[in-house]
């Protein structure tokens, strides 16, 4: 009996194995299709989501389907200020391993579980601007062998300081290319005074003053700009220290998500600030990139 | 009737002439059959050969001017003169007929024909004048394929009497979602494909009723077959482009299927294609009527294929031996089937693979070299 069954386990490894080795057979090379393959091209230095991130060339069309540098440019710009909260070490090499991928004799994806610490890292500061994790980064599709993409000095989590974290939309540095970043992922832009902060459930609302300068437009409208209100999403116990001063005046970003409007960036509006006033001279100029041009 | 002549002649010689006159007759028969095989060789060539030209590049044809076109043996009177007027769509055409080859190649991988190449200018060979469901389907997937590489030129900017799509916006596309994208020219690629490809069909004329009328009018329909397939395995295609990579901006476009599902297509029409015969009036007809009429995708032949079992120079079989096949498989691809009955000899091959490949960074890939002893059945 024991003999019987220890020969049919036999027999199922002796067959298993041929069929792992034929699955092999297909793992290399590009897949079996008649398209163009891609090119291998340098990483523009306008390519500001991948300075910087170890490697100078990259594939076209990339592994999210880009067709072209200018397409690259557009979808990659709307990630850029992600980057700039640090939510977790393996952002750029997430992103960039995506949009501007290594070029190799066939493509390399990241690793499940470099995109599983990006995204538990960065999805809670991405909500809080009204964005849910997207499909495109959805990790069960990425491998988990040895041939992907991984932070190249795994370190475990960094412990936690003793500092609860800051309300993202608060925790802004006062340089150009961050600003000019959140102004082009934001719908709009104001210049006004708070007139009053409450909490409300797990946000927290904000009334500003009637008296308002509109520095972007966007979808907003005029009625509803009188009325405006901000909330700060998932931000009622996170610290922010630009909602705890009512006397300043401040550039305002959100955008609508819903029937709420979202608070997305709050700078103090500092003349004295010469990065500030360089930034706003600077955005008299400024384009943001238009999705409609990419498909023209 | 060259055969009959060449009988009458003999005939004539040995019943009146003697030996002296032997080495004249021998001769003569020799050049009679040099000049019979000949006619068949430069009837057999076709445009598939652009697809084993290697200099079908545009800058040959700046630097050769028209010459060069005309230098393309494969091309009839009308292909050369879209050649001369469509130098740049040349490279396209070749890319074509090699997708069309290639596919055939992997449509046919486990039959006892299976798309060989024999050589660079009749490309498929003499089977390719049976009028078989082999020729059926191989004349349709080139016409598909040039269809199919033309409409990915013209979307690629690479040719200059064309751009993107102009196709409509479908009416049941949602209201917010954008209509634009360039999409694959499937209109001109298609009317291309057919005034290239056809060319050489429209421009032969045979009498009503005849064996070559017949061919002539199988080969027109195959080869719209396959481009009516392309154009409706084309569907829209959708790409989001919002912030962050979401949906609130989406966009979409015309766009080919991929040329795998052409291929799988047109092997089910070949499975199920319809055999014709020529009638009273000239008009191609079923051979069995009880069948439903066969539609404008449907594939159509005149004979029943040869079997394709040994190598004949006549019919252009290259024959089963020396084929791998599949011990254990009860298909076409299994010793039995494919070996014709001959039997098979076995072998054992070393099978050399890279095998647990690792990503380092950055950025190289490293790979150890894993071999292993495999049987191969191979027909006798």
């Amino acid at each position: 009996m024991k003999s019987l069954a220890s020969l049919s386990l036999w027999r199922i490894i002796i067959l298993i194995l041929p069929l792992v080795s034929l699955g092999q057979t297909f793992e290399y090379g590009w897949p079996d299709n008649y398209d163009k393959p891609p090119q291998c091209v340098d990483i523009p230095v306008d390519l500001r989501l991948c300075q910087g991130v170890g490697y100078h060339q990259m594939l076209l069309p990339n592994l999210l389907e880009h067709e072209s540098m200018a397409e690259v440019k557009q979808q990659a710009g709307s990630w850029v200020p992600l980057l700039h909260k640090n939510c977790d070490p393996g952002t750029q090499l997430l992103l960039c391993s995506l949009f501007a991928p290594v070029c190799m004799e066939r493509p390399i994806y990241p690793c499940r579980r470099l995109c599983e610490n990006v995204r538990d890292g960065c999805s809670p500061i991405m909500a809080a601007f009204g964005f849910p994790w997207p499909h495109i980064l959805t990790c069960d599709k990425f491998p988990q062998d040895d041939m992907c993409i991984n932070t190249p000095n795994d370190t475990s989590t960094s412990e936690p300081n003793g500092h609860p974290p800051v309300c993202p939309p608060c925790d802004n540095e006062m340089k150009m290319d961050v600003i000019l970043d959140h102004m082009c992922a934001s719908e709009f832009a104001i210049k006004t005074k708070i007139q009053e902060v409450k909490r409300e459930n797990m946000d927290r609302k904000v009334t500003l003053q009637k008296k308002k300068r509109t520095i972007k437009m966007g979808t907003l409208k005029k009625k509803d700009l009188k009325k405006l209100t901000l909330y700060l999403k998932n931000g009622a116990d996170c610290p922010c220290t630009q909602l705890d001063n009512t006397r300043n005046t401040y550039l305002i970003m959100g955008r609508k998500v819903d029937k709420q409007y979202l608070l997305t960036g709050i700078h103090k509006w500092d003349k004295s600030n010469r990065e500030f006033k360089k930034t706003m001279k600077k955005l008299k100029s400024h384009k943001c990139p238009a999705y409609e041009n990419v498909f023209k | 009737m060259v055969f009959l002549q060449v009988m009458m002649l003999l005939k004539l010689k040995w019943t009146s002439s003697g030996v002296k006159d032997t080495p004249h007759t021998l001769l003569f028969i020799i050049i009679t059959f040099c000049v019979f095989f000949m006619l068949e060789i430069v009837d057999a060539n076709s445009w598939w050969s652009l697809a084993m030209n290697p200099l079908l590049i545009p800058e040959v044809y700046v630097i050769g001017g028209q010459p060069l076109c005309s230098q393309l043996s494969g091309l009839s009177k009308g292909q050369k003169k879209l050649c001369q007027l469509y130098q740049d769509h040349m490279q396209y055409i070749g890319e074509g007929a090699k997708t069309g080859i290639r596919e055939c190649q992997h449509q046919f991988r486990h039959h006892r024909w299976n798309c060989s190449t024999v050589d660079n200018s009749t490309v498929l060979g003499r089977v390719m004048h049976i009028g078989s469901r082999e020729s059926a389907f191989a004349f349709a997937i080139s016409a598909a394929g040039v269809l199919h590489a033309v409409s990915r030129a013209c979307r690629e900017g690479a040719l200059s009497s064309c751009g993107c799509s102009r196709a409509s916006r479908p009416k049941d596309l949602p209201r917010d979602w954008l209509w634009g994208g360039c999409g694959d020219n499937l209109n001109y690629g298609y009317r291309f494909s057919r005034e290239f490809v056809d060319a050489r069909e429209r421009e032969k004329t045979f009498s009503k009723g005849s064996a070559e009328s017949a061919r002539q009018m199988m080969n027109l329909h195959n080869n719209e077959a396959g481009r009516r397939i392309v154009s409706d395995l084309a569907d829209v295609s959708c790409k989001c482009h919002g912030v962050s990579g979401s949906c609130s901006l989406k966009t979409c476009w015309l766009q080919l299927a991929d040329f795998r599902k052409v291929g799988d297509v047109l092997k089910e029409k070949y499975d199920s294609a319809a055999a014709m015969r020529m009638n009273g009036r000239g008009k191609l007809v079923q051979m069995h009527s009880k069948f439903s009429p066969p539609s404008g995708q449907d594939l159509l032949y005149l004979q029943p294929s040869p079997d394709y079992c040994i190598r004949n120079s006549s019919s252009g079989s290259l024959g089963t031996q020396g084929r791998l096949c599949n011990k254990t498989s009860e298909g076409m691809d299994g010793c039995a089937l494919m070996c014709c009955g001959r039997g098979y000899d076995q072998y054992k091959a070393e099978l050399v693979e890279r095998c647990h490949c690792k990503f380092h960074w950055c950025c190289y890939v490293r790979c150890k070299r894993c071999s292993s002893i495999v049987d191969q059945y191979v027909c006798k």
